[in-house]
């Protein structure tokens, strides 16, 4: 029995408050299941005028991965590199608290750099009906044929800005501007409710 | 209408932002008939029926700037370059 009916999945809940966790929508195995409860360390890199290649080439050593100057998601143990843009990439780590020092030692002039750590929150979205509900709100072709495991797009969805690839099979990332985390959470209740989606979040800021 | 941005891929014409004529040259300020130039750069502008190349903004992708070859009859695009990078679009 879902928490939330599918007649009205978000009643009762106010605009301006996030969606608490649950179930809602159809009962039964939920088909999405969305979480926000990963809170990784993120900063941008934009590299200077004619050092695209060569900050792609230093993240892709630093990171073990293989990172290219283009839409990509480079996905390693610890750390992701995704290509934003022509020299640009948001680097997500795991493991250093200190993100944007150690990518100012490891790249020097080489690029600019910006702590993101609160700036998106970061929903993990699975199971096989993801794409159908993303289709929803989505301006380019996400078909899992289409956009394969790696492939990275910073786009629109639902009118809200977001950057998202796919992680594996059925795995998927979007991270979303911090403030806009009740809008896009109602975006994914509402268009979610139909497969059943499962909701975790709640976890507090990091302050 | 889509526009085949040289980094996203083809994207809605939604996400992106228009500017105008990609064909105009800043005038030289210090030239003899300057003003006259300025006026014409900043306010004159060709309606041409058929092949344009105009400016667009990549704000909700890559957020660079375009060049793009559009046809103004049929809304046909023909190609798209990163402004930063000298050349026609292709
Ligand atoms: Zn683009």
């Amino acid at each position: 029995m879902a928490d939330h009916s599918s007649h009205d999945p978000l009643a009762g809940i106010p605009f301006d408050r996030v969606p608490p966790s649950g179930a809602y929508g159809a009962g039964g195995a939920a088909g999405v299941t969305v979480a926000t409860t990963d809170t990784p360390f993120i900063a941008l890199v934009v590299a200077r005028n004619g050092f695209a290649a060569s900050v792609a080439g230093r993240l892709g050593r630093a990171f073990g991965v293989e990172v290219a100057d283009q839409a990509r998601a480079a996905i390693g143990a610890a750390s992701t590199v995704v290509g934003t843009g022509p020299g640009r990439f948001l680097v997500l780590s795991k493991t250093e608290p200190d993100l944007a020092g150690t990518l100012r030692a490891l790249l020097g002039v080489e690029a600019a750099i910006t702590e993101q750590d609160d700036a998106y929150v970061t929903f993990d979205l699975a199971g096989d009906k993801v794409p159908d509900l993303i289709a929803k709100g989505a301006l380019i072709d996400l078909d899992p044929r289409v956009f394969l495991p790696g492939h990275a797009a910073t786009t629109v969805i639902a009118h809200i800005g977001v950057t998202l690839w796919r992680v594996h099979e059925s795995g998927w990332r979007l991270l979303v501007a911090r403030s806009l985390e009740a809008s896009f959470t109602r975006f994914l209740v509402a268009s979610g409710a139909e497969f059943g989606l499962r909701l975790e979040n709640g976890t507090a800021g990091r302050g | 209408m889509r526009i085949p941005c040289p980094y996203c891929g083809e994207r809605d014409a939604h996400e992106f932002a228009y500017l105008g004529d990609a064909t105009l040259t800043r005038p030289d300020p210090a030239a003899a008939e300057a003003e006259q130039a300025f006026h014409d750069y900043v306010y004159l502008r060709d309606n041409p029926a058929g092949a344009h190349e105009e400016w667009w903004y990549h704000a909700n992708g890559c957020r660079q700037w375009l060049r793009v070859a559009r046809d103004t009859r049929t809304h046909a695009i023909s190609g798209a370059v990163a402004a930063r990078v000298a050349g026609e679009p292709a």
